[in-house]
């Protein structure tokens, strides 16, 4: 898998638009559709924001060109620790990555939340 | 009643009080979600619409007897709604018009920011000032528009400019020929012409602020467009020619 682009990001609400622009920037290099773009940048976006309400400041956030032409994401917090409960809005976030992306994965410590994965085919 | 015992409720009696007091309380889930797809060209009111629609439609589908939660169960189901509505109705007309509108509100926005303040804006007074995000600022700047060869690609000075990195043209000795032709045919044109073209082309201003410089009208200026683009057409097919 050829890894596209990574991204350490403090994880503050005013930096999601700068994420967001890099996200899009990204899936246009991966050639994937304007509404697969926008889609990929709302996953991005909530699996950030998931992370935050959880208790991360900071995370990591890596570009992959998957083997089958698509893109592959990893989100993974960083530093802080998943020491806060899940909330409503983190059920909706997860349900919201599974309706938008494929694959979706997530890493876990014990039951909280520590990375998110998903991809988006060719055809995105 | 929690979650499990209002469904049940409503499955066994259809009571439309109760499927309203669901909505209401799951309403926020509609809320959530449309404006998570702001910004594709489709207003914030009009996704709620689509999104409250799939929740009520939604209400009537669920079944708490599998065990899943209803907000897992309705995500998808809004999700999907609001991506055939894009899908359907939305994008072919008004992205574009409306990239278009919010570019010329950035562009009179900022003269008149520069014109109070002495400074240029950031995108994000920009978009506070046009109330809209700082992203769809940033994105429609770069959607379309018109950027000078001369504009520098890194910081130094005297650093690269667009035209110094853009590919090179497979025949470059025609590019030269062309720009022999050119100039000539430039030197043809009357001083006031070759003003014109300078300020249009070069400055690139708009026809308006090219008849502020020229002290004529921008109907002036648009009909003599039209005749030194002729004229310099005509002297460089003769030039060829030659």
């Amino acid at each position: 898998m050829k890894d596209y682009l990574f991204v350490r990001v403090p994880l503050r609400r005013e930096m999601m638009t700068t994420v967001r622009l890099t996200t899009g920037g990204v899936c246009s290099a991966a050639g994937m559709s304007y509404d697969g773009g926008e889609d990929c940048k709302v996953c991005v976006t909530e699996s950030l924001l998931l992370l935050m309400r959880r208790g991360f400041s900071a995370a990591e956030v890596r570009f992959f060109a998957a083997e089958d032409g698509g893109l592959k994401v990893r989100v993974e917090g960083t530093e802080g620790a998943a020491d806060l409960p899940a909330s409503d809005e983190d059920e909706i976030a997860l349900a919201l990555l599974n309706a938008l992306a494929a694959d979706v994965a997530m890493d876990k410590a014990g039951d909280a939340v520590t990375a998110i994965a998903f991809a988006f085919g060719q055809q995105a | 009643m929690n979650e499990e015992e209002l469904f049940r409720a409503y499955r066994e009696t259809h009571d439309v009080a109760l499927r309203n007091q669901i909505v209401e309380k799951y309403l926020y889930i509609a809320a959530v979600l449309a404006k998570k797809f702001v910004g594709r060209g489709v207003d914030y009111d009009d996704l709620y619409q689509v999104a409250s629609l799939a929740l009520i439609k939604g209400v009537d589908r669920f079944d708490e007897r599998k065990g899943l939660k209803f907000s897992t169960f309705i995500t998808p189901t809004i999700t999907g709604e609001i991506k055939n509505y894009f899908r359907d109705r939305s994008r072919l007309v008004h992205l574009p018009r409306k990239v278009s509108e919010l570019r010329v509100g950035i562009k009179r926005a900022s003269e008149e920011f520069l014109a109070e303040q002495g400074r240029k804006p950031t995108a994000k007074e920009l978009a506070q000032k046009l109330g809209v995000s700082e992203e769809e600022v940033i994105r429609s700047s770069d959607a379309g528009g018109v950027v000078s060869l001369d504009t520098p690609v890194d910081r130094d000075e005297g650093g690269m400019s667009l035209h110094d990195v853009l590919p090179a043209d497979s025949d470059v000795f025609e590019r030269f020929e062309d720009r022999d032709a050119l100039e000539a045919a430039l030197r043809s044109l009357t001083q006031q012409e070759r003003a014109l073209v300078k300020y249009r082309f070069g400055q690139e201003l708009s026809q308006m602020e090219t008849a502020k410089k020229l002290g004529v009208s921008q109907m002036n200026v648009s009909r003599m467009e039209r005749r030194i683009l002729q004229k310099l057409r005509e002297t460089m097919k003769k030039a060829m020619v030659e």
